[in-house]
């Protein structure tokens, strides 16, 4: 009985040690870390909606519970709206695809990114890539983007990835979650 | 035991991974690019400093009962000490190990070089084995890395070595690619190593 209690005095010893340092090591590196983030989402965003010099984070209850929807930034230009950015996650071949959509107030897309996704590489990475990207940029968002592999001719086809067809299809659905959060909430608000 | 030779065991006679196959994870798992393979290596080797010298320091202090929790506790602080820096001052290469880095923990190097070296030795001999392991592990890493880039991407260190005919054999950037290259380079550090003994 003895011989237990010295042994977890000394595990208790050991384990406290090593939480002081952990406490120090992460109260210097959290400030960077946090700053690094906040810098990197408005960098991000800033360059899908390059018409916008302040953005902010929308906070409202009709957007909650919507499908694939992540958040929406809208982006301001001397306190008038002119846009906003989408952030929606569906799901790809190797698990979600984040899909940044930039939406101008006139209904058109500004521009696409992906952010964290694990398709196949050289395969579904392809659609990371601006050739496929830029397919979306200054389309209108009346109607949802359709992918194609027909090459058919129309504002709402998008030429798919050969050997990519679901990563292009999670792409295209990304870029449809933020058009319809835009033309059914954010276009009215 | 000099330390020249402790050191020299750690990148060639008892290399981590060519010859004592441990810490297969890391190992298959990170070295797609060689970038990879290098942060990877030096982040091992950064934990392998820390734990080698501090159980080194401990252990007239540990009860051999409770040797592996303490131990367990001290690489898991390194490993997370060495988590966050990277995340603060490394991001790029933070994102890219991924879960990886936490999973420094359960590399069974780490263990194995605190039980049947660090526990035993003195601060300075642990620190010069845990720097020759880190390096050999490190080593390796890099070679399979560069490797497995240059087929599976046709670049190196992220240079593009061949230009846009290239077709880069895909497979070999992905898990299956790891399992051949590794098991093609044992086979052949085996060759050289089996030769050079029957020299000597």
């Amino acid at each position: 009985m003895k011989d237990i209690i010295k042994m977890g005095v000394i595990l208790l010893i050991f384990t406290a040690i090593s939480a002081a340092v952990l406490g120090v090591t992460n109260s210097k590196t959290e400030v960077i870390i946090q700053e690094r983030l906040h810098a990197e989402n408005i960098a991000a965003i800033a360059a899908l909606l390059p018409i916008a010099e302040d953005f902010e984070l929308v906070e409202d209850a009709t957007l909650e519970g919507r499908n694939l929807l992540v958040e929406v930034y809208e982006g301001s230009t001397g306190g008038e709206i002119v846009g906003y950015t989408v952030k929606a996650n569906p799901n790809g071949y190797g698990g979600r695809v984040e899909v940044l959509t930039g939406i101008s107030m006139d209904g058109k897309v500004t521009g696409v990114k992906i952010g964290t996704q694990s398709e196949t590489p050289g395969l579904g990475t392809k659609v990371t890539e601006p050739s496929f990207l830029n397919q979306f940029v200054d389309r209108g968002v009346e109607k949802d983007f359709i992918a194609t592999k027909g090459g058919e001719a129309g504002d709402e086809y998008i030429n798919a990835i050969t050997g990519a067809t679901v990563s292009t299809e999670a792409v295209t659905e990304g870029v449809n979650v933020a058009r319809r959060v835009f033309e059914e909430v954010l276009k009215s608000r | 035991m000099k330390f020249g030779r402790i050191f020299s065991k750690g990148i060639l006679f008892d290399n981590p991974v060519f010859v004592q196959m441990l810490g297969m994870c890391p190992t298959l798992a990170v070295t797609n690019t060689a970038e990879n393979g290098l942060g990877m290596g030096l982040a091992t080797t950064a934990v392998l400093l820390g734990s080698n010298t501090v159980i080194s320091l401990l252990r007239k202090f540990v009860p051999a009962k409770i040797r592996i929790p303490v131990f367990v506790v001290v690489i898991a602080t390194f490993v997370t000490m060495i988590g966050m820096v990277l995340n603060a001052f490394v991001p790029a290469l933070y994102a890219s190990l991924g879960i990886f880095i936490p999973l420094i923990v359960v590399n069974c190097l780490i263990l194995a070089r605190a039980e049947s070296f660090a526990s035993k030795n003195s601060a300075i001999g642990s620190l010069v084995d845990g720097l020759g392991m880190g390096l050999g592990f490190t080593l390796a890493l890099v070679i399979l890395g560069v490797v497995r880039e240059i087929i599976g991407y046709g670049s190196i260190f992220g240079t593009s070595l061949f230009g846009e005919g290239f077709q880069p054999a895909t497979i070999i950037a992905m898990p299956p690619g790891a399992f051949l290259v590794l098991g093609l380079l044992l086979a052949l550090f085996n060759k050289i190593m089996a030769k050079n003994v029957n020299e000597l």
